[in-house]
C-alpha cells in the first residue's frame, strides 16, 4: 500500500554554535522548555499532521538522538508499516559515503522512500522550534497543482538578507530564488521545509548526484535547478511560531518566550496539538515552605528549596534553600546548591552549580551575554561565571571565568 | 536460558477494600484511586513487582474496573507488554459456578485453568490498598530460606481508626498475626486491640501447586476468604511464616487516610522512602511542564506536570493539570487530575475529584479531621 506523503526529518546537523551544548549531542536532541528535545517539534507535528512514516537522517552525535527515537512510541511512531526509522549514512557495495549534503542525505536514502512509493516527500528539518500542520500545507501544495512547494515566514524587510528568500508573484508562484543576498527583492524567508512530489524529487536528486560540482544542497542546487526548469514552484505562507534555536541567545530566548505564551505565540497548552516526548516518571515537583516561584515552568521531579524567577527547570532540578535562579534555563538532573546565585544563562543536563557561586549576570546596557555551563560539569563553590562564558571544562572552587 | 526474572507470577486483587472507602470507588475501584500527584494506588505493587523482576503479573478485577483497563492499556508502561506473560486483566467470567468473586478463594477459583498452565514455580498476592515500594526479591528469597508452606509480609504498627472501625459487616477484612520465631501462630479477624500490632500486609508467597490445591479444596467447600477459610483453621498443617517489614507503607482506609497519607508526602523524608529505591511507573499523560504565573504563590507543596497555577497554593498535593485561577487561595487541598479552580475562590481542607470544577468566588471549607471531598465532575 502507497503512502500518501511519507516525512523526511534532516537532523545531521552538528549545531556548531551552540557550542559546549552539541559537544556530544546532535543538535536536534537539545533540551528545550522543560521536557522536549527539539526534535519533539517536528516529530508531534508529523503524527499530528496524520504522517506516521518518518526518516530521521542522522550523522553527527547520533548516540544521544538514537536512544532518544528509540522505537518513536512516544511519539506514537511504533507503527506495524512505517513509523520512524534513524537512517544514518552506511555503507553500499560501491563505497561509503558521509551525508555530503542536505540533498545527498536524502539521495542516499532514496531506496528507503521507495519502500513506501509515496506520492509526496515533505523534506523536515530537525533544529527549528515550530508547531505546524503539515497536511494544511499539503492541501496548498495539491490546490496549486505544485511541483515543489516551500514554507516561507514573512520576516522584517531588514533582516531578510539573513535568510534564504522566495520571490513570489500573486499567485504565490515562485520566479526567483534568493540566498542571502544584499537587495532583497522579497521578504518570504524560506523555512527550510518543502513539499515534493516524489517523482520530481527523484529525478531532480539523482541528477544533482551525477553534477560533480554540486554541493548536493536542497538551498544551494535543487532549488535554482527546479527554478531553471520552470517547475510549478510555490510559496506557503506560514504565519504561525517558528524559531530557529540555532545560537545560544536564541535558544535561551525561545525558551523564555515558553513562558508568555499569551505573547509570545508558542503555546505548549494545547490539547489539540500536544507536543510529545520521552518522559522522565518521576514525581511531582515539590515546592517547600521557604521557596520563592514566581512566574517560571517547573517541571516533574524538581526539588525547590530557594528563589526561581522567570526560569525555566527541566526535570528533577534541585534548587536549595538560599540559591537564586533568575531569567535561567535549568536542564535536567541539574543541582544549584545553596547561596548559589544563577542569573541569565542555560545551565545544561546534570550540572552542579556549588555553594555560592555565581553564574551570569542580569543584563546591564551593552551586555547582554547568555553564560552558558555544558552538560555534566561542575562548577566549585565560590566559582564566578561571567556573562558571555561558555563553560565545557569543570571549574575549580573560587576560580572566576569570564 | 539467561534468567534475570523471577521464579514468580504476581496476581493483585484491585477491589480489595473498595467497601472502605465508597466515595472514591464510586466511579472505579481501589487500585485506580489517584495518589500522590500522578499515580494510581495500583501504580506501587506492580512497579514493585516489575523491578524485582516479575513480568508475569494478572489482576483479578471484580467490578467498576473501567478506569483501570484505562490505566493499565497493554502494560506497555510497566515494561509488561510482552509476548510471554506480561499483563493480564481477568474480568468477571460468567460460567454456571464463578459470578462476581467474594474473596480471593472464589476469584483464585476463576483463574485456576490459567494458574496450572503456567511455569512458575511461585505465586505472589497482592492488594492494591498499599502504596509500597516493596522488595520482592528478598521476600522470595527470605520464604524459600525459611522452608516455609507459605509467607506473609506484616508491618508492626498501630492500626488506624478507621481499620479498628471496620466491622465484620464489610466483606473485606483486616487481619492481625500472633507471631513466634517468625512463624504465624494465630490470625486475628478484624483486630480492634489499641497499640502496636503485627499488622498483615496481605502480600503472600505460595508455591503454584500448592495454591491451586488449597483453592480447588476451599472452592469445594464453598470458602471465601484466603485467610479467613484457608490459612485461619489450618496453621498447624502449614508453616505460615512472617516476614517482617520495616519500609514505608501508605495505606488506604477511608477518606481522611486518604487525605493524610497524601499530605505526608509533602515531607520529603517521607516522598523519599516511598520513591525508592526504584522508580514507580504510571501512565504518560504527555503534560507539558507546570506553570506559575505572575502572582501566582506556592508553599510547601508537591505538584504534578500540565498544571497553570496564578492563585496561592500551600500545603496542597496537586495532580496532573490542575488549574487554580487568579486570586485564588488554596491550602490544605487535594485537587485530582483537571480540577479547575475559578478566580478568587478559597478552599481549604477539601479533596476534589477528578475533572472537579470550582467556580469563581465560591469559599469550601473542611477541617483536619474531616477534609470535605468532592465527587468526580462535579460543578461548585
Amino acid at each position: 500500500m502507497a503512502k500518501e506523503m511519507i516525512a523526511m526529518l534532516l537532523a545531521g546537523g552538528q549545531g556548531s554554535r551552540l557550542y559546549a551544548l552539541t559537544q556530544k549531542l546532535a543538535k536536534p536532541a537539545v533540551p528545550f522548555g522543560g521536557k522536549y528535545r527539539i526534535i519533539d517539534f517536528p516529530l508531534s507535528n508529523c503524527v499530528n499532521s496524520g504522517i506516521d512514516t518518518v526518516g530521521i537522517l542522522t550523522q553527527y552525535q547520533p548516540l544521544v538522538l538514537n536512544e532518544y527515537i528509540g522505537n518513536g512510541q512516544p511519539w506514537d511512531l511504533d507503527r506495524l508499516y512505517g513509523g520512524v526509522h534513524v537512517l544514518p549514512p552506511y555503507q553500499q557495495a560501491s563505497g561509503s559515503d558521509w551525508y555530503k549534503g542536505t540533498a545527498n542525505a536524502i539521495y542516499q536514502n532514496i531506496s528507503f522512500i521507495e519502500r513506501y512509493n509515496p506520492q509526496y516527500v515533505i523534506i523536515l528539518s530537525g533544529d527549528q522550534i515550530c508547531k505546524q500542520d503539515y497536511s494544511d500545507f499539503l492541501r496548498f501544495h495539491k490546490e496549486k497543482n505544485a511541483e515543489f512547494s516551500v514554507a516561507v515566514m514573512e520576516v522584517p524587510w531588514e533582516e531578510a538578507s539573513r535568510f534564504g528568500l522566495m520571490v513570489a508573484d500573486g499567485n504565490d508562484k515562485i520566479t526567483e530564488f534568493q540566498e542571502k543576498p544584499k537587495a532583497p527583492k522579497s521578504n518570504l524567508a524560506s523555512m527550510g521545509i518543502y513539499i515534493f512530489n516524489w517523482d520530481i524529487l527523484r529525478k531532480y536528486l539523482i541528477e544533482d548526484e551525477a553534477d560533480p560540482n554540486s554541493e548536493n544542497d536542497f538551498g544551494n542546487n535543487i532549488i535554482p535547478n527546479l527554478l531553471k526548469d520552470g517547475r510549478q514552484m510555490y510559496a506557503y505562507h506560514f504565519n504561525g511560531y517558528w524559531k530557529d534555536v540555532g545560537t545560544i541567545s536564541s535558544l535561551w530566548e525561545a525558551n523564555m518566550e515558553v513562558l508568555d505564551p499569551e505573547h509570545s505565540g508558542i503555546n505548549l497548552f494545547d490539547d489539540d496539538w500536544k507536543i510529545y516526548s520521552r518522559n522522565s516518571g518521576m514525581t511531582g515537583h515539590r515546592i517547600s515552605s521557604d521557596a520563592v516561584v514566581e512566574n517560571s515552568m517547573i517541571t516533574d521531579g524538581c526539588r525547590i528549596g530557594g528563589t526561581v524567577k522567570h526560569s525555566v527547570l527541566f526535570s528533577g532540578v534541585i534548587i536549595e534553600p538560599g540559591a537564586h535562579v533568575e531569567d535561567a534555563v535549568v536542564m535536567g538532573g541539574t543541582v544549584i546548591k545553596s547561596g548559589a546565585e544563577v542569573r541569565h544563562c542555560i545551565v545544561a543536563e546534570n550540572v552542579v552549580i556549588g555553594q555560592h557561586a555565581v553564574v551570569g549576570a542580569m543584563p546591564a546596557g551593552e551586555e547582554k551575554g547568555v553564560a552558558t555551563v555544558g552538560p555534566g560539569i561542575h562548577i566549585g563553590d565560590r566559582a564566578k561565571i561571567g556573562p558571555n562564558a561558555m563553560i565545557n571544562k569543570n571549574v575549580e572552587d573560587g576560580e572566576e571565568q569570564w | 536460558m539467561v534468567n534475570s526474572n523471577a521464579n514468580a507470577i504476581g496476581i493483585i486483587f484491585p477491589n480489595s477494600y473498595d467497601s472502605m472507602v465508597p466515595e472514591l470507588v464510586s466511579e472505579r475501584l481501589m487500585a485506580s484511586i489517584p495518589f500522590a500527584g500522578r499515580y494510581r494506588m495500583v501504580d506501587f505493587i506492580l512497579s514493585s513487582m516489575v523491578n524485582c523482576g516479575i513480568d508475569n503479573i494478572s489482576l483479578v478485577v471484580r467490578q467498576n474496573y473501567h478506569s483501570l483497563m484505562d490505566h493499565l492499556g497493554s502494560g506497555r508502561e510497566w515494561d509488561l507488554a510482552r509476548k510471554n506473560g506480561g499483563l493480564n486483566i481477568f474480568p468477571p467470567f460468567s460460567e454456571k459456578n464463578v459470578k462476581m468473586y467474594n474473596g480471593r478463594v472464589e476469584g483464585l477459583a476463576s483463574i485456576l485453568p490459567f494458574l496450572s498452565s503456567q511455569s512458575e514455580k511461585y505465586v505472589i498476592m497482592a492488594d492494591a490498598d498499599i502504596a509500597v515500594n516493596f522488595d520482592f526479591g528478598a521476600f522470595i528469597d527470605a520464604h524459600i530460606a525459611s522452608g516455609a508452606d507459605i509467607t506473609v509480609a506484616y508491618k508492626e504498627e498501630e492500626l488506624p481508626m478507621s481499620v479498628r472501625a471496620a466491622n465484620d459487616l464489610t466483606s473485606d477484612f483486616y487481619y492481625a498475626f500472633r507471631i513466634e520465631n517468625g512463624r504465624v501462630q494465630k490470625i486475628y479477624i478484624n483486630p480492634t486491640s489499641p497499640g502496636k500490632l503485627n499488622f498483615s500486609m496481605r502480600i503472600y508467597i505460595i508455591e503454584r501447586e500448592l495454591l491451586i490445591d488449597l483453592i480447588r479444596t476451599a472452592f469445594v467447600r464453598g470458602c471465601l476468604y484466603f485467610e479467613r477459610d484457608i490459612l485461619a483453621p489450618q496453621l498447624d498443617r502449614y508453616h505460615v511464616q512472617a516476614y517482617r517489614y520495616d519500609g514505608y507503607v501508605a495505606r488506604i482506609s477511608d477518606m481522611k487516610s486518604y487525605f493524610d497519607e497524601n499530605m505526608k508526602l509533602l515531607k520529603d523524608e517521607n516522598l523519599d522512602a516511598l520513591f525508592s529505591p526504584s522508580a514507580i511507573h504510571t501512565k504518560i499523560r504527555d503534560d507539558n511542564p507546570t506553570r506559575y504565573i505572575s502572582g501566582a504563590r506556592a508553599k510547601n507543596v508537591m505538584v504534578a506536570d500540565g498544571c497553570v497555577i496564578e492563585g496561592e497554593v500551600e500545603n496542597c498535593i496537586l495532580f496532573r493539570g490542575v488549574r487554580v485561577g487568579k486570586g485564588s487561595k488554596i491550602k490544605n487541598c487535594i485537587l485530582m487530575q483537571d480540577t479547575v479552580v475559578g478566580a478568587g475562590a478559597r478552599l481549604e481542607y477539601i479533596i476534589t475529584d477528578k475533572n472537579v470544577t470550582v467556580t469563581d468566588g465560591k469559599e469550601l471549607r473542611g477541617t483536619d479531621t474531616f477534609p470535605v471531598y468532592v465527587a468526580k465532575r462535579q460543578t461548585v
